[in-house]
């Protein structure tokens, strides 16, 4: 006689359904809620309810949007808890005794429950989704290939996070460690990377802290929400006397959407392995936190790592304040925290307190491992910090020095990225000149007549392998060497003091920037006025006659003076760039200007432009002589002659994807 | 038929079941005993097939236990504790078990329903231990099984119940041939039912007989000696010997009509055989190897 059920059961399948009928009940009346107080607004304000009547790009805007920002975290939390109500007999010896006595086998047991698992995660989109379908068809919103690039994408993100869940749930024998393990897995990529980048930065010498996001592709919510995008197009609509009536949604696409479908992809295998893992699974298993033979260890010495490198650092940093480690202190703490994580994983694999008899074998390693990755990254065996790449590594260099950013591609400023490589290899070089100055209790600059200053330089180069290498020094600058030829001051100096340097500051140097506009603020008046891209390409040809001729962009290091900044007109002037990548994607920069009185250029510009009159042309110092010590102030006026233009708006505005 | 043979079961550095081996002939009903941790639930799991054994063969009717569907369609298992889901009533059980038993019998449903007398619709948690246990064994039996394996199966019910629920096994034993092992810590509870019994100790099964066999390889005797004979005479090999007043009880290694000719040559006044007990049988069976038959017996 054959059993009922081969590879699915309706009994079983119905059974879990029913079972856990709040739970998909609940979730399917949350996201009813979201259709029905759209039908609500749109009654009551029909396209005043943040649709075009009759746009229904609109509605795939809505779509996108909401595939975009929620559907990820909803598929993650969601995920979880069906994975957590389907799985859940495997995690009782009762229930697993009931369930592998029925007359089916584990295939059976295995597709029933995901496809029911999948059906629950699923009903509550449905559910939304077909009122969202109902409310726009019923206001002329319908739009099929948005709604179905929806549904495909709401099943890759759906179906990949049920079966990382469901791995999960092979993976632990126990009902809490699952969503515990699943979110661990989930997240682990990042706080890994976070974890090691603070690590190393307390070793290697002007190491970055940022998040590289190297392997950011296995923290998929990050990931997704990171490059998964609505990208939307919208035509401004003027009347016939040209005046701005509305932005219409001309286009709109899913930025990457291939990536849900990569995601998919892996979560076939992860089901695959899955499944492997519950031919393997032993029943006797159940209330372990881990139920895979193979993966103790993996666990055991997982979590001591993981301990070691956050709680290490953390007892660390209760006790010393230096920005580099001090190895055998850290090296205690990582071994006291890492001790703390190896008996508690094998406490909870042992469901015993009692583990250390005979444990010291396991701590031995791990002390072991913790004293081979500090000796390693405080010797530096890597070369990671005096690590310069060739130029024909780079693909492209970002330098930020003085406040500005400047970004070089080979190929192109060869000369200007080798003297970036020579600053940044000769203040590698200089790692023990810089920290022992650093240790020195150097007088306050507050004093004025210190013969040295500290400035930042961070720079970053992404290779042509497309990994990013990120370095930010802190490095003093001393009168003394910044005119001493080869140290990294005078190296420094010459750099950013070079005319190439200031036109590039400012984009006059043909690097694809366009002014698109900025801002001018009069504090003589207490007014600001928008730039327009025709003003602002005015005023950056004027301040590009001035850089050359010598009457901006010097950096006067070592005058960290008051005074000086008394001497600036009071005003505030930024000027916007755009710079087109691929259709649709741009990349912006801007840049203040501090205008003195010496930049006759820009100056007679701004009055030609009628944006100023000589009754601005006033001084920091003469406007608050309160604040820079002087006596005398002049009375502030409003020019009654000054007259604004009226601002000209562009006829297309395109709101693209900042690169 | 089910055959266990070699059975190894190892739970980390514990070794549950060390080469164990069961044989219940089809029909019979097999008693299988040893004290608490003796290993008998954890093989039942073999032969549900809840777990895989590390070594050996677990069969049943010829066929490998483990995964084989069709095979445990035609399996009733009750375990020393039934799970069943937490908001369910007997009903909603009853149409689980359906849509996996491909055999199960709505008329037997219906009629067990009378015997056991329990309210279908009541949710099961809410019912007593004993109740639970009573529902498990209406769902069960139901289902027709051509083989039942019963882990403790008669705890918690009352002495009535009890009888009801052996009397119910024993029906199906004689009217459809129903092979059933029964795992019980206690030999007084089995000795009315079982035909065949193994006992078990340490993952291992020590003994395996039917009831007929030791019956036949022991013998319990009521003696009256002679005037003046006042002590059991030492030629006679007595695994033991009391004595109440002038009577003497005698237990020896020997079927009766043996013992009768070696106590002829002694002129008793008085000689009756009298049944042995179950658990008489194991303790001077056993009672020679260093095991702990009193925790069997207790």
């Amino acid at each position: 006689m054959r059993s009922k059920t081969l590879y699915f059961n309706k009994t079983l399948f119905l059974k879990d359904l029913s079972r856990f009928w709040p739970l998909w009940g609940g979730a399917s009346f949350i996201g009813a809620l979201f259709p029905l107080a759209m039908l609500s607004k749109l009654l009551r304000y029909g396209g005043y309810a943040g649709f075009s009547a009759g746009a229904p790009l609109e509605m795939t805007k809505l779509y996108y949007e909401v595939l975009q920002a929620a559907v990820p975290v909803v598929c993650l939390l969601y995920g979880l808890l069906c994975a957590m109500a389907v799985w859940n007999y495997l995690y009782n010896a009762r229930s697993a005794g009931l369930m592998h006595t029925l007359p089916i086998r584990r295939e059976g047991l295995f597709v029933t429950s995901f496809l029911a698992g999948a059906a629950m995660l699923l009903i509550p989109f449905a559910v939304t989704g077909t009122l969202c379908v109902l409310t726009s068809a019923a206001f002329g919103l319908f739009e099929p290939v948005g709604l179905l690039v929806t549904i495909l994408g709401v099943l890759g993100e759906s179906f990949f996070y049920f079966s990382s869940a469901t791995l999960a749930a092979f993976i632990t024998g126990n009902a809490f460690a699952m969503p515990a393990l699943y979110l661990l897995l989930h997240f682990l990529e990042a706080i890994l990377d976070l974890l090691l980048s603070n690590f190393a930065r307390g070793f290697i010498f002007g190491f970055s802290t940022d998040y590289t996001g190297l392997l950011e592709f296995l923290s998929p919510t990050v990931y997704l929400y990171g490059n998964v995008m609505t990208n939307a197009e919208y035509r401004q609509i003027t009347n016939s006397a040209g005046e701005y009536v509305r932005n219409e949604l001309v286009s709109v696409r899913m930025e990457n959407l291939w990536i849900i479908a990569v995601y998919a992809l892996a979560g076939a295998a992860l089901l695959a392995f899955a499944f492997a893992l519950y031919r393997r699974r032993q029943s006797e298993r159940a209330g372990d936190v881990v139920a895979v033979g193979w993966m103790r260890p993996f666990f055991r010495y997982g979590v001591a790592a993981l301990a070691a490198l956050l709680g290490g650092q953390l007892i660390y940093s209760m006790f010393w304040y230096d920005d580099y480690f001090k190895m055998a202190p850290l090296a205690v703490c990582m071994v006291l925290a890492g001790a703390i994580g190896y008996y508690g994983a094998s406490m909870l694999l042992a469901k015993t307190l009692r583990v250390f008899r005979g444990s010291w074998k396991g701590l031995a390693l791990v002390a072991a491992g913790i004293a081979v990755v500090c000796g390693a990254l405080k010797m530096d065996v890597f070369g990671a910090a005096g690590r310069v790449p060739e130029i024909s590594q780079i693909q492209r260099a970002e330098l930020n020095v003085d406040n500005n950013s400047y970004t070089f591609y080979p190929g192109e400023e060869d000369e200007l990225l080798e003297q970036v490589r020579a600053v940044h290899a000769a203040i590698a070089a200089d790692r023990d000149y810089i920290l022992n100055l650093e240790r020195a209790d150097l007088p306050s600059l507050a004093d004025e007549e210190a013969p040295w200053t500290h400035t930042t330089f961070s720079l970053t180069y992404i290779t042509t392998s497309g990994q990013k290498v990120r370095r930010v020094y802190y490095v003093p600058l001393t009168r003394e060497r910044l005119s001493q030829s080869g140290t990294y001051d005078y190296l420094l100096d010459r750099l950013v003091n070079s005319q190439e340097m200031r036109l590039k500051r400012i984009h006059a140097n043909g690097d694809g920037y366009e002014p698109t506009g900025g801002s001018i603020y009069l504090n003589s008046r207490d007014e600001g006025y928008d730039l327009s891209d025709r003003e602002a390409a005015a005023i950056l040809e004027a301040l590009a006659r001035d850089a050359v001729a010598g009457r901006w962009g010097q950096v006067n290091w070592l005058d960290t003076r008051e005074e000086t900044r008394g001497t600036a007109y009071a005003m505030s002037l930024s000027l916007s760039f755009r710079q087109s990548l691929d259709q649709n994607k741009f990349r912006h920069d801007w840049i203040d200007i501090s205008v003195r009185p010496e930049m006759t250029a820009v100056t007679a510009c701004l009055m030609e432009l009628g944006l100023v009159t000589s009754a601005d042309l006033v001084t920091y110092a003469e406007m608050y002589p309160e604040e820079y010590g002087g006596e005398s102030s002049r009375v502030r006026t409003p020019p009654a002659e000054a007259v604004w233009p009226e601002t000209v708006s562009e006829s297309v505005v395109v709101m693209g994807t900042v690169g | 038929m089910i055959e266990v043979n070699g059975l190894t079961k190892r739970f980390d550095s514990f070794t549950a079941l060390d080469e164990a081996a069961v044989t219940v002939p089809a029909g019979s009903v097999y008693g299988l005993v040893g004290p608490n941790g003796a290993g008998k639930s954890t093989l039942i799991r073999h032969l549900t097939g809840i777990y895989r054994q590390d070594a050996g063969t677990v069969r049943i009717g010829g066929e490998d236990v483990w995964e084989n569907d069709a095979l445990k369609a035609r399996v009733g298992v009750i375990p020393d504790d039934w799970y069943y889901f937490s908001q369910s009533t007997i009903r909603d059980m009853c149409r689980f078990y359906r849509g996996f038993y491909p055999s199960f019998s709505m008329e037997r449903y219906e009629k067990l329903k009378e015997v056991f007398g329990i309210d279908e619709k009541r949710a099961i948690r809410r019912l007593s231990k004993g109740m639970q246990k009573q529902a498990a064994f209406w769902l069960v039996l139901s289902c027709m099984p051509d083989y039942l394996i019963l882990d403790e199966p008669v705890d918690g019910l009352d002495p009535v119940m009890r009888r009801q629920v052996w009397s119910l096994v024993m029906g199906d034993v004689s009217q459809r041939g129903t092979t059933v092992l029964v795992s019980s810590h206690n030999l007084r509870e089995l000795e009315d039912v079982c035909d065949h019994v193994g006992i078990m100790d340490r993952g291992k099964v020590l003994l395996e007989r039917s009831l007929a066999q030791l019956q036949d390889n022991m013998v319990k005797l009521q003696v009256v000696f002679q005037d003046g004979v006042t002590e059991v005479p030492p030629e006679l090999p007595a695994l033991h010997a009391s004595k109440i007043g002038r009577i003497h009880t005698l237990i020896m290694r020997m079927n009766a009509q043996e013992a009768a000719e070696r106590l002829a040559a002694y002129n008793p006044l008085l000689v009756d055989a009298v049944p042995l007990t179950l658990e008489e049988i194991f303790i001077y069976e056993l009672g020679g190897a260093d095991y702990a038959v009193k925790d069997i017996v207790l």
